[in-house]
């Protein structure tokens, strides 16, 4: 049952992933675009991995999407009847090459859970923060104790960092506020 | 003075206003709850605080960019991006005032008795929340506005 969900999943994935290369208006390629991450973040959760799908839903399917469509409605959309995008040769092979390198190296990858598999390659790190976490931090969530507790140093990079994203955006845009006084 | 001629670009659909003013409630309430429950259960700050954001934008696109920016004020969006790096900043620094480390949390619980979880639920829920949470807002309605040469050439 499952491994049909995750057939389905992953050619929903790459039909959208090959859609928005191929297709030539720019709005299409945003909608469809929305559909890839959203099946990206099915992909995650179906991985157990809940908190990336979240971000992955909010940010990569909803806040991206609103931000390429506000730059479309801010800019010239092209006019076209041409439903597919015109294939780059030189674009192509180079991607081809890529793919080929990427898929002859798939089989070197552990298979998901396997006891071999990367997490586990340091048992000593993963099991002290599987062990410890709640004791040391009390917080329920694994994920939570490590970005805000053990991590908490990287995650204040990361905070200053979305908050220097919207500052450089006003000193890019010439601005001085984000609404208005 | 409003320079950007876009808001022509609004057309009032009265299928988005309807779904997005039963969607919205449901959807910044699963932001708070993932904002405040992010400890215990997968989910947390950054999760939350880009839903808690993108309420704001999904009402914006439904009742037109122009009247929700004049609703939000700027000392909102102001107060939450720069806040929230004030208090990770601070709660991060009260323990090196003591001699400790940089967001040392345990420190809280050596000195003063507040559990550890408090140090970690702060800086979640007052400082990457509330960051994430604005910067989201602040990019859309800049974004929106886009740049104002003129208005700047004006001024001189």
């Amino acid at each position: 049952m499952s491994e049909l969900f995750a057939g389905v999943l992953f050619a929903f994935v790459l039909a959208a992933a090959v859609a928005t290369a191929a297709f030539r208006d720019t709005l299409t390629v945003i909608v469809v675009f929305a559909a890839y991450s959203l099946g990206m973040a099915l992909f995650y959760a179906f991985l157990l991995a809940p908190d990336v799908a979240m971000t992955e839903a909010a940010i990569g399917a909803g806040v991206t999407t609103l931000l390429l469509l506000l730059t479309l409605a801010k800019t010239v959309r092209e006019d076209t009847d041409q439903l597919l995008e015109s294939v780059n040769v030189p674009a192509v092979l180079v991607f081809g090459g890529l793919l080929v390198v990427m898929v002859a190296s798939l089989g070197e990858f552990p298979a998901v859970g396997a006891d071999d598999a990367m997490a586990w390659y340091n048992p000593e790190v993963t099991q002290h923060y599987i062990a410890n976490a709640y004791d040391d931090t009390g917080v329920e969530n694994a994920v939570t104790a490590v970005l805000a507790g053990y991590r908490g140093f990287d995650t204040f990079g990361e905070a200053v960092v979305v908050f220097s994203a919207g500052i450089a955006t006003l000193i890019v845009l010439n601005k001085e506020v984000f609404t208005r006084e | 003075m409003r320079l950007d001629a876009d808001s022509d670009s609004y057309t009032e659909s009265q299928i988005i206003m309807t779904t997005v003013r039963i969607v919205a409630p449901f959807a910044l309430t699963y932001g708070l709850f993932l904002t405040f429950h992010g400890a215990d259960t997968p989910g947390g700050s950054f999760q939350g605080g880009a839903i808690i954001g993108s309420t704001v934008l999904m009402i914006a696109f439904a009742f037109g960019i122009e009247p929700t920016r004049d609703w939000l004020a700027n000392r909102t969006v102001v107060a939450l991006a720069a806040g929230g790096t004030a208090v990770f900043t601070i709660v991060g620094l009260i323990p090196m005032l003591y001699g400790d480390s940089f967001l040392a949390h345990p420190f809280f619980e050596e000195q003063w008795g507040i559990d550890t979880k408090w140090g970690l639920e702060a800086i979640e829920i007052g400082g990457v929340a509330p960051i994430v949470a604005g910067v989201v807002m602040g990019l859309f309605f800049v974004i929106a506005a886009g740049a104002v040469a003129e208005e700047v050439s004006m001024d001189d």
